[in-house]
């Protein structure tokens, strides 16, 4: 009964408070307000059973729930009965145990039991009140939190209160307990127990205050829903998918009489039902049939189903979702909308299923609803703010669980955070069935993670994107990468450069054939806003459409001016793009800019431009044939290495894209400064012929930004000094294999128009004069062949620094291509 | 009463009806019933598979869905199209003083009184339609079953009426419980004053019944099956399933579905209401059996097969094929071997043991010749094919993608929505130049996706799901298909246009047995064999740097499926020289 409390009259949407400024309102008294009246009335003439039991008023009444409904409604005029009894003054100093309320019972009533169970109601009664006026979130707090948020309702005339079950757990695990078992009875002793208190407070407030639960201990999965949670509270998470019309149901009937214009009493919905009087019950009257419904003194409260999903996350393999339907009254109407994710709490009830309208015969099945309670939009941008196209990605959706869930996950992230190796670890999650190429997958993983994008006062910017190109033989699993990581990318575009026409990666402006305006639509660019894009073929794009590149890849918009419309979009995107060498096969004897025809302008806003060779390494072919050959016919399950599984790296991605903001060190931005005037400084190394550009200003943010990514990946507020090697080591790395010029064996910075180390040449002239010279002395003209091992056994000998095998190789290579030696894979020939 | 069992076939309610009551008698409490059987599925077990009895089970098809009796005992096979969700029903309830169960029925068995004590109890609500692209002669032996049946209840009709009418006379006296299963007039003449006027009415109108059956498409009777007791993990979409159970049609019910109240009407809206008991019968699944594609085979399968048998059906299906190829031997070879793949294992994204095939090199004439003789041979081979003409026109109009429709709360199958093992072809010589819509784009990539990696993306709207599937793919186009990457492209070169001659349904059999059977073969590789292979493909990749991890790939599928065609489980050398030598003709051609 206490919960009868809508406050819609018309059945419309109208916001309460209008309707209470509504010249309808003073005509009509208030429902809440008579239904309240009511109530006082009749409690003090001590028939309390004349109320309506409050199942019917509450929850949508229908006579078909399982519980025999004769039993229900002894339970509710029990619970009704029940409100004089325990007056908060008796139970006020009560120890906060509800079985501690014993004592007084003596006193009072004898004591009264929720039917079928042996939970006291005066101990619910008093265990609810002490909760109110008791619980605190903080011990220093003068006024209890619910007191505070009841006083405020009264101030503002609301009428609902939203209690955290958490707080009612925390307080009185035994309520809490018996709320969630028996939510019908609790429930209205709750609202009984703030009606009094609201009236205790400001005795002339007459609305109804509801007790919104939510945020129940467990949630339950809407497929383990099954008979015994009946009639208990539950809490589903899912995603609204429909949502009816509102449907006004009729709370409070009058009826005219025909004839002699009589107005009934408002006749109250009895187990949805309404009684229509047979005649008038006006002594000079009487007429029989003639009464009939006045629609508009009528009082309607608002209805909807909505039905709610499984989030495709809950699915296991081969299901389909499940349903269910949730009920919502008056506040609650239009409270979701299709699409959102949503937690309810509500009652699960099961109502049976006639064969007929007309027959009282049911036909065994029940339809189940949840009478919904409360409900809470999941907060998406928790985890996805900047992603908020994430739904695609289903991995991506486990973030937005619970509170609770989320807190583990993110526990569990920073967890792993922690680990010492947790950069290797990541570099081997990321494509984990590609072979090799670990320096191109930790570029790859700094271009996830990105560094810090920063906006001057002046209006300037940085990106904080990091885009790179990748160049290489065909069948170097150049294509199976950009896949992986569009996959992994929270807002992935994958195009391929040869579909793709300029506008068709930026914006274009069409024509809407049926309105004829003019719109203007995104382009793959600027739809990964705040992604990775990534493009295919590269450099089978066309002239045009990369010159479009060249402002988003560094200005990070799209400007538009077409057809009247001029416009700026964004595209904060870092671009990954992949591209075949222009004779298919990489020509070591070419440049890098002959070998891929792009040009220079465009090449050096791509902070790493790695080279995929296939080199002939039997090593290699021997590690991938085992796999496959494992693949095919070991057991596959056996094959798991230890590497995180797609979506825990993209949870943990997506976590430090969204938290992690690092700041340099003073020792790092040292390190920056160091490393930079060093580059700088190689390039006038004295000696070489020419002066040579090594680093600008474009290096140094290349370098930042690595470094920044490095430091997210470690989940790190600080960028490091070892954040900073790693990131020159990742340039050094990206750029030998790019900016080596194969036909001398040397990095030649002119190649790309920035550069590297004018003392790497040296260091390769050296070890190239020294390979010669090595060769000159031990090997015959036309000779015997030499193993390329000992030739490194003797160089190493030789010279004082660290010699590489890689070195040796390319120092061979130069010299083959002076036709001097003869390279057979492992051994070395003289001509 | 108990030395008579119930007619399972007939009556198998009052079977399960009976073995409650011994349980609730023998002290159990029906409490404990929930989720659990208490004797009813093993009497139906032994009566099925001990006795024989499944043979005498009719099958329910579109052709006998009007001659089957309401509540008799059905078989179904079918796939599960969608999946509606759990009921909740009245499981047992006590009526005066006697526990009753309303297991396995729609409707309460008697007149369930508001006071009573009831226990809810769920199930399963499936959606199942016969297996989509299933060929004419899987159904030949389930219409013969069918038509014998038919016969025999056609003739025994009236007879047999008469017979159960008495036996519900005989019982009603000393057993008060049994007169309402036999679902037939006699019932009524008790019921009628009763509480159940309307309905026993109903189900008295028998005869009226027929002209109400609407009429099913040609092999698309759909039936929802009622599932009991079931872990969840236990059926997946898209399996194929045989259930034996009671059966339920009740044109009449609909009648009163769409005057039900407001509220409930609001409530309920869900799929139920789209598929009113009048236009989908009911099963209510006592047994259920997961079938896969061998189980479509009606030849009784071969008890031995020997090595020698094994080669020799080989040998003639080589011919067979080589024969409707044109003389392509090397075609012929990819094909078996591409009819003999199937997905063997996951590992991260890729399928393991698929094996696509593209025939390029045909023009339309060719295509109309080859191809649909082609097609013809394979649908004569396999249970379940498909074929797609793509062309613009369908891409840019035809769903392929199963989609959820939220309005009537199903699942809308599309072309794709296959079961395992299914064969699809498609035919790309028919595509023309011409502009894909939104709807084209999605259903190429989805193709796509089909032919990469086994996997079917599912619309829910809201988002997608990615479902897995097991689809031997054929494609027909004039070059290397680019929309389609298949992991075998092959020029085909027809020499000779041979007559396809008829071959006996023995032959056809054999092949059916052969290429069903052999293809869950079990497969293993020696150590020594494994280190061979491997150096064969370092030395193959030292050769030549083009090959990659998929060429590899192809290969080793390949001679799985190679030692699979000759029904061996582990892969010798020859198998492998022999991939080896197929794959270099194939590259010949290519070249």
């Amino acid at each position: 009964m206490a919960s009868d409390s809508s406050p819609i009259h018309n059945g419309g949407p109208s916001s309460p408070d209008d309707s209470y400024s509504s010249p309808i309102d003073n005509t009509f008294s208030s429902p809440g307000d008579a239904n309240s009246r009511r109530r006082r009335r009749r409690s003090s003439t001590a028939s309390g059973y004349a109320t309506p039991p409050p199942q019917h008023s509450r929850f949508a009444a229908t006579d078909a729930t399982p519980t025999p409904s004769s039993t229900q409604s002894r339970r509710g005029r029990r619970a009704a009965r029940a409100t004089p009894v325990a007056t908060p003054t008796s139970t006020d100093e009560a120890p906060p145990s509800s079985e501690g309320g014993e004592g007084d019972e003596h006193d009072e009533a004898p004591p009264m039991f929720v039917w079928g169970t042996n939970i006291s109601v005066q101990d619910v009664n008093a265990a609810i009140l002490r909760f109110l006026r008791h619980f605190r979130d903080h011990p220093s707090q003068a006024e209890g939190k619910y007191m505070r948020a009841i006083h405020h309702i009264l101030e503002v005339e609301g009428e609902s209160l939203d209690v955290d079950a958490h707080d009612v757990f925390d307080y009185d695990s035994d309520l809490y307990n018996k709320m969630v078992r028996y939510p019908l009875e609790v429930l209205a002793i709750f609202d009984i127990v703030l009606m009094d208190m609201a009236s205790r407070i400001k005795p002339l407030f007459e609305k109804h205050i509801q007790a919104r639960i939510f945020n129940l201990k467990t949630s339950t999965s809407m497929r383990n829903l099954n008979p015994s949670d009946i009639e208990k509270m539950v809490s589903v998470k899912g995603m609204i998918i429909r949502c009816s019309s509102i449907i006004p149901e009729i709370r409070e009937a009058i009826f005219r009489c025909l004839i002699c214009g009589y107005y009934s009493d408002p006749i109250v919905v009895d187990r949805g039902r309404i009684n229509e009087p047979t005649r008038c019950e006006r002594q000079e009257c009487l007429a029989k049939n003639s009464m009939t419904l006045v629609h508009n003194r009528c009082r309607f409260a608002d209805k909807q189903i909505v039905r709610l999903q499984e989030t495709p996350d809950e699915i296991p393999e081969g299901g389909t979702p499940h349903t269910v339907s949730l009920l919502m009254h008056d506040k609650l109407v239009d409270a979701g909308k299709p699409g959102d994710r949503v937690e309810a709490t509500g009652i699960y009830r099961a109502m049976s299923v006639r064969v007929g309208p007309t027959q009282r015969t049911v036909k065994s099945l029940f339809k189940t609803y949840i009478d919904c309670l409360h409900l809470k939009k999941t907060d998406k941008s928790r985890m996805q703010a900047e992603d908020p196209m994430e739904l695609e990605n289903g991995s991506g959706d486990k973030d937005e669980d619970a509170p609770l869930d989320y807190q583990d996950k993110v526990e569990q992230l920073k967890e792993l955070a922690k680990q010492p190796d947790i950069y290797e670890r990541l570099t081997r999650s990321l494509a984990p069935n590609i072979w090799e190429l670990d320096d191109v997958k930790k570029g790859l993983l700094c271009q996830l993670f990105g560094g810090n994008a920063l906006k001057l006062l002046s209006g300037a910017s940085f990106r904080g994107d990091i885009n790179i190109l990748l160049v290489g033989d065909p069948g170097t699993s150049k294509s199976q990468l950009l896949q992986y990581i569009h996959k992994l990318s929270p807002r992935g575009i994958y195009t391929s450069g040869r579909g793709s026409s300029a506008v068709g990666l930026t914006a274009y402006v069409t024509k809407d054939p049926e309105t004829g305006e003019t719109v203007l639509e995104s382009g793959a660019l600027v739809l990964s806003d705040r992604g990775i894009c990534c493009i295919d073929e590269f450099d089978k794009m066309s002239d045009n459409a990369r010159s479009m590149l060249h402002e988003v890849m560094e200005q990070q918009t799209v400007s538009i001016a077409k057809a009247g419309i001029i416009a700026s979009l964004n595209a904060r995107t870092s671009v990954l793009a992949c591209a075949n060498p222009s004779g298919s096969r990489y020509n070591p004897r070419l440049s890098v800019i002959d070998n891929i025809h792009l040009p220079p302008t465009l090449l050096s806003r791509f902070d790493l431009i790695y080279l995929i060779l296939d080199k002939a390494d039997e090593q290699t072919d021997r590690r991938l044939a085992k796999h496959i050959v494992a693949l095919h016919f070991e057991n596959p399950e056996s094959l798991e290495q230890d590497v995180l599984d797609i979506s825990t790296l993209t949870a943990y991605v997506s976590y430090a894209r969204r938290h992690i903001r690092p700041e340099l060190s003073d020792e790092a931005a040292e390190e920056l400064t160091r490393g930079y005037v060093e580059m700088r400084r190689r390039g006038n190394f004295p000696g070489s012929s020419k002066k040579v550009i090594t680093a600008t200003a474009r290096q140094i943010e290349s370098l930042i930004r690595l470094s920044e990514a490095l430091a997210r990946i470690r989940f790190s507020q600080w960028v490091e000094k070892r954040d900073v090697e790693e990131a020159f080591r990742l340039l050094e790395v990206a750029l030998q294999q790019s900016a080596t010029d194969h036909s001398t064996g040397t990095i030649d910075m002119d190649l790309i128009t920035t550069g590297v180390s004018a003392s790497e040449r040296m260091r390769r002239e050296n070890l190239l004069l020294a390979t010669r010279n090595i060769i000159m002395e031990k090997m015959q003209l036309g000779g015997s062949s030499t193993r390329l091992l000992e030739l490194l056994e003797e160089l190493k000998k030789q010279s004082s620094g660290e010699v590489h095998m890689n070195d040796l190789r390319n120092a061979l290579a130069t010299l083959a291509g002076e036709g001097f030696v003869v390279v057979h894979g492992d051994s070395i020939k003289r001509i | 009463m108990v030395g008579l069992p119930f007619d399972c076939l007939a009556n198998p309610l009052g079977a399960v009806r009976l073995t409650f009551e011994k349980a609730v008698t023998s002290g159990t409490d029906p409490a404990t019933f929930d989720g659990r059987d208490w004797g009813a599925i093993d009497l139906f077990r032994e009566f099925l598979f001990d006795k024989g009895g499944l043979s005498k089970v009719p099958i329910l098809d579109h052709e006998n869905v009007r001659w089957i009796e309401p509540n008799s005992l059905v078989r179904f096979r079918g796939m599960v199209q969608d999946m509606l969700g759990n009921e909740f029903y009245v499981g047992a309830f006590k009526d005066g003083s006697t526990w009753r169960t309303n297991k396995f029925t729609d409707v309460a068995s008697f007149p369930m009184g508001s006071s009573s004590e009831v226990k809810v109890w769920e199930r399963r609500l499936l959606y199942c339609i016969p297996v989509p692209a299933q060929n004419s002669w899987t159904q030949a032996i389930h219409s013969e079953t069918v038509v014998n049946r038919y016969k025999n209840q056609t003739s025994q009709h009236g007879e047999k009426r008469h017979r159960e009418d008495d036996a519900a006379v005989d019982h009603m006296d000393s057993t008060a419980s049994e007169h309402e299963f036999q679902g037939s007039p006699p019932l009524s003449k008790k019921m009628c004053e009763g509480t159940l006027p309307s309905w026993t009415q109903e189900s008295a109108s028998n005869s009226s019944k027929l002209s109400m059956i609407p009429d099913f498409d040609q092999s698309s009777l759909p039936c929802l099956v009622k599932i009991y007791d079931l872990l969840e993990s236990d059926l997946k979409l898209n399996d194929v399933f045989d259930f034996v159970g009671v059966f339920t049609f009740n044109p009449e019910l609909a009648v009163h579905m769409d005057e039900s109240d407001e509220f409930s009407n609001g409530v309920c809206e869900d799929a139920l209401v789209h598929l009113p008991p009048s236009k989908v019968p009911r099963l209510h699944c006592f047994i259920h059996r997961k079938l896969g594609v061998h189980d479509f085979l009606h030849s009784p399968p071969i008890t031995e097969p020997t090595p020698h048998l094994v080669r020799g059906i080989r040998e003639s299906l080589l011919g067979h094929l080589t024969a409707i190829l044109g003389n392509d031997g090397v075609a012929a070879h990819c094909m078996v071997l591409h009819l003999l793949s199937k997905v063997h294992a996951r590992v991260d994204t890729v399928a393991v043991g698929k094996l696509s095939l593209n025939l390029t090199g045909f023009t339309k004439e060719s295509a109309s010749i080859f191809g649909n003789q082609l097609n013809l041979a394979i649908q004569n081979l396999l249970p379940f094919t498909r074929s797609i003409p793509l062309t613009v026109e369908y891409l840019n109009s035809a769903s392929i993608a199963p989609r959820k429709d939220y309005q009537t709360d199903r699942l809308v199958t599309g072309v794709l929505q296959l079961a395992e093992g299914t064969h699809l072809t498609i035919d790309e010589t028919q595509l023309k130049a011409g502009t894909l819509n939104s709807i084209g784009v999605e259903n190429v990539r989805l193709l796509k996706n089909l032919m990469e990696w086994q996997k079917v993306d599912y619309d829910f709207e809201y988002y997608k799901m990615e479902m897995t599937s097991d689809v031997q793919i054929l494609i027909f186009s004039e070059g290397k298909s680019n929309i389609l990457p298949a992991d075998l492209v092959l020029p085909f070169r027809p020499s000779a246009m041979s007559s396809c001659e008829n071959k006996g349904t023995e032959v056809l059999q054999a092949w059916r047995w052969y290429l069903t059977t052999l293809r869950s073969m079990p497969h293993s590789i020696e150590p020594e064999m494994q280190k061979a292979i491997e150096d064969d493909l370092v030395a193959a990749r030292q050769a030549n740097r083009s090959l990659g991890s998929q060429d590899f790939s192809r290969w080793l599928a390949m001679a799985r499926l190679m030692s699979a065609s000759f029904g061996e489980s582990c892969l010798s050398l020859e198998h492998w020289q022999m991939v080896k030598e197929l794959e270099r003709q194939r590259r010949e051609r290519l070249g």
